[in-house]
């Protein structure tokens, strides 16, 4: 399904359901440093701001890539990663002006939101506060 | 192969300084289950009868759920246990927020901090690496303090921090254990256990950690049929919006809102004291999530104008405005979020902090206490200022907030006369603010609860019908609908004991009390199965609930082991003695010590616990695998 993520930091409750929801659906496990969405935190004023892919229409992700390793993926406009392209510049991390884009250490790849194929994840965990929504678009804006 | 758990227990002896870790073997896991069930069996192994709480010879045990670090709903709450200064008896406590998560995520089920550190420290955990470090330079600061201190110190934003304040350093009989700035291990002293240790904070970095579970396709169908349930629960969206505060203006209507230290349980005029006023009144400023949470009870609020302008902090819960507010006659909410920031950050149990102070309000008006012990303080009902003073001189045990600081049963014995009678408190803790005058389950299970009167051990809310959820639980336990009253005597050994029974579950797996027993979209079926799902160890239903009994049961035991007995199980004087001011028409106003007497017997009975002395008997303790307490008993 095509869309993409609206992200409302105002209501996060900072609970990171989905940063755990998110790494236990792409890789089975639960873990921070494996998700796609980081909840970014000002505790002390009960701040928390969903960093995640919003799937930008410049994505600068993309242009930076020197490898042509990113692409919007036809069917859902998410942003993906050939991982064999990659050579794990983090050019790309750098490059998203919203924080939205992660770095898996171990693989040496960014860890970008792939929209659960069209049904992320994320936002059946968000049900209250609906910090994330994911938003339907007509046509993929490539 | 390790399921939902790390097998990993770290233990830090602070009088040698040397850290070890433990394996944590399986069969742990089968009869413990995690979180509260682990540290029941660490206490009671580790501990001799008799120690002195705030020696060397007690141990601090942090212990996240079983659950904790999974997408299960509300499974981010720690269990932290000690032997409790408050009432020299069994401690657990417990608190939400992030700690737990970056605990177990970083590769430990549970932390044993054992013996006393000659010099103030503190435990940086970061991953797989642990050390202790000087907190010399924390010594002496407040809770917003040491975490701005030690993430600058860290060069790390997203570290969580377990840390005690002033009154935990200094061994305040209530003082409290803060985690992730505003959750609260708070109940019986917890800090000052920490305080005595000189141990200041732990700092943790989990997350570089991982966590599986044993079936995950099927885990993740159980998770989100809890999920649904919850969020259908007719209170669920209720308790997301305005917190556990939501209901005050309700509850004060009922007479069933404990103010003026008991005396009464209804004021004149609420304020806005009530949850539901704060969004529209501007104080309400955000909702907080513990570890995937999907209530947000806990709220964030601020004064932005006024006498108390610039306060700020996590709450106030309900407990807290009852305590601070009402039980102290104020009504103005500013006022009360002003004193909550203050227990926050000085690290004071909100309950007792306030049940201290009404009790010396009731003895200044009562001529038990004047001026010339307050330094001229007027402790007059509902003077904030001197709510606010109080709560300042208790954190620093200065003049009378010395004698305040060791809590009301102790403070009553120092002043003389007839204080106790007005020292709400029974084992030495301050009863939690519920008019159990009204509500038979709950007074019964303050009586019976290891650490004293209060909700957390056994929450049975469902006893007022108030839900259709609530109601249907009660069908369940009891077999018909009828007994969803709160001012009778029958059944409520059978509602008490299913409650504790999946109370204990839910500290054990790390879950919130809300989804098991105020909200109910985890119950017996689904905590067995996420159980078997995570860990990949055979449950069904009735074997949860006997593992929750089993915990249960080892920590009475943990109790019998330190000379209780069931003449201890009893209600506050007042609660037991006097009705309650403003209901005088009431036919059956108190909970007398016959009518105790009736429900202990059957409670009792159900449990398999000798009547007179209240023990669990040999037969009772083989049948739960507990016979290992018996050459100790």
């Amino acid at each position: 399904m095509n869309g993409c993520l609206v992200v409302n930091s105002e209501v996060c409750t900072g609970c990171n359901s989905c940063t755990f929801v998110c790494s236990f659906t792409h890789e089975g496990y639960f873990s921070f440093s494996k998700s796609r969405i980081q909840i970014e935190q000002n505790k002390e004023r009960a701040i928390s701001i969903p960093r995640v892919c919003i799937r930008c229409k410049k994505a600068p992700c993309v242009q930076i890539c020197s490898q042509e390793a990113l692409f919007k993926d036809k069917d859902t406009g998410a942003i993906i990663v050939d991982k064999d392209k990659c050579t794990g510049c983090k050019e790309c991390v750098k490059a998203c002006p919203y924080g939205g884009i992660g770095f898996d250490e171990e693989d040496s790849t960014p860890l970008i939101c792939d929209l659960c194929g069209g049904k992320p994840a994320c936002i059946e965990v968000c049900r209250f506060p609906q910090a994330i929504k994911f938003k339907q678009l007509k046509e993929v804006e490539l | 192969m390790r399921h939902s758990y790390q097998g990993t227990i770290l233990h830090v002896g602070l009088s040698t300084a040397k850290i070890w870790k433990e394996v944590l073997d399986k069969d742990s896991i089968a009869n413990f289950i995690g979180g509260r069930g682990i540290a029941a069996k660490i206490l009671w192994d580790e501990t001799k009868k008799g120690i002195d709480p705030l020696s060397e010879e007690n141990i601090l045990i942090f212990a996240p759920g079983l659950l904790t670090g999974t997408h299960a709903p509300c499974s981010g709450r720690i269990t932290v246990t000690a032997k409790g200064p408050a009432t020299n008896l069994y401690l657990k406590t417990s608190a939400g927020g992030h700690f737990s998560t970056a605990l177990k995520m970083a590769g430990y089920d549970c932390l044993v901090i054992e013996g006393v550190s000659n010099k103030p420290v503190y435990l940086w955990i970061n991953n797989k690496k642990v050390e202790l470090r000087d907190a010399s330079d924390l010594w002496g600061k407040n809770i917003k303090q040491t975490n701005k201190i030690l993430k600058e110190q860290l060069k790390d934003d997203r570290i969580e921090v377990a840390c005690i304040g002033l009154a935990g350093e200094n061994k305040v009989k209530f003082a409290s254990i803060m985690v992730s700035y505003y959750s609260a291990a708070a109940r019986g002293g917890i800090g000052a256990v920490m305080g005595s240790k000189k141990i200041k904070a732990i700092a943790v970095n989990g997350r570089e950690g991982r966590l599986n579970v044993a079936s995950p396709e099927r885990f993740n169908e159980v998770v989100k049929s809890a999920r649904e349930a919850l969020y259908k629960d007719s209170i669920a969206l209720d308790i997301y919006k305005y917190g556990t505060a939501r209901d005050i203006d309700a509850l004060n209507w009922m007479h069933i809102f404990p103010s003026y230290n008991f005396k009464r349980a209804h004021m004149e005029d609420v304020g806005k004291l009530s949850g539901r006023d704060w969004p529209k009144a501007g104080y309400l400023k955000r909702k907080v999530g513990c570890g995937s949470c999907i209530f947000a009870c806990h709220r964030f609020t601020s004064v932005d104008k006024g006498k108390y302008v610039g306060s700020y902090s996590g709450g106030p819960e309900y407990e807290t405005v009852s305590a601070l507010g009402a039980g102290c006659g104020i009504n103005n909410i500013e006022a009360v979020i002003r004193a909550n920031e203050l227990c926050n950050d000085l690290g004071l149990d909100t309950i007792s902090t306030g049940s201290v102070i009404q009790w010396a309000m009731e003895s200044y008006e009562k001529g038990l206490l004047t001026e010339r012990d307050t330094e001229g303080m007027k402790l007059r009902w509902g003077s904030e200022e001197a709510l606010i003073k109080l709560i300042n001189m208790i954190a620093g045990r200065e003049g009378i907030g010395n004698i305040l600081a060791e809590g009301t049963r102790t403070a009553a014995k120092k002043i003389g006369g007839e204080s106790w009678k007005w020292a709400v408190q029974t084992k030495g803790l301050e009863q939690s603010r519920v008019e159990t005058r009204g509500a038979y389950s709950y007074a019964l299970a303050f009586a019976v609860n290891p650490r004293g009167p209060d909700h957390l051990h056994t929450e049975c809310l469902a006893e007022f019908g108030g839900s259709p959820e609530a109601i249907q639980v009660i069908k369940k336990i009891t077999g018909d609908e009828k007994y969803a009253v709160p001012d009778s005597i029958n059944k409520r050994a059978e509602i008490v004991r299913w409650h504790e029974d999946i109370y204990a579950i839910s500290d054990a797996l790390g879950l919130c009390a809300f989804t098991t027993t105020a909200s109910y979209g985890i119950d017996e079926e689904k905590s067995a199965k996420l159980f078997q799902y995570a860990t990949g160890i055979e449950m069904d239903a009735h074997r949860i609930m006997e593992t929750g009994r089993r915990i249960l049961t080892l920590e009475r035991c943990f109790n019998i082991r330190e000379g209780l007995t069931r003449g201890d199980d009893v209600s506050p004087w007042r609660i037991m003695h006097e009705r309650q001011n403003d209901l005088e028409g009431s036919k059956d106003p108190i909970i007398s010590q016959e009518k105790l007497d009736i429900m202990l017997n059957n409670y009792c009975d159900l449990h398999g616990w000798d009547k007179k002395t209240g023990r669990p008997t040999g037969a009772t303790l083989k049948k739960l695998g507990l016979e290992f307490v018996l050459k100790e008993l």
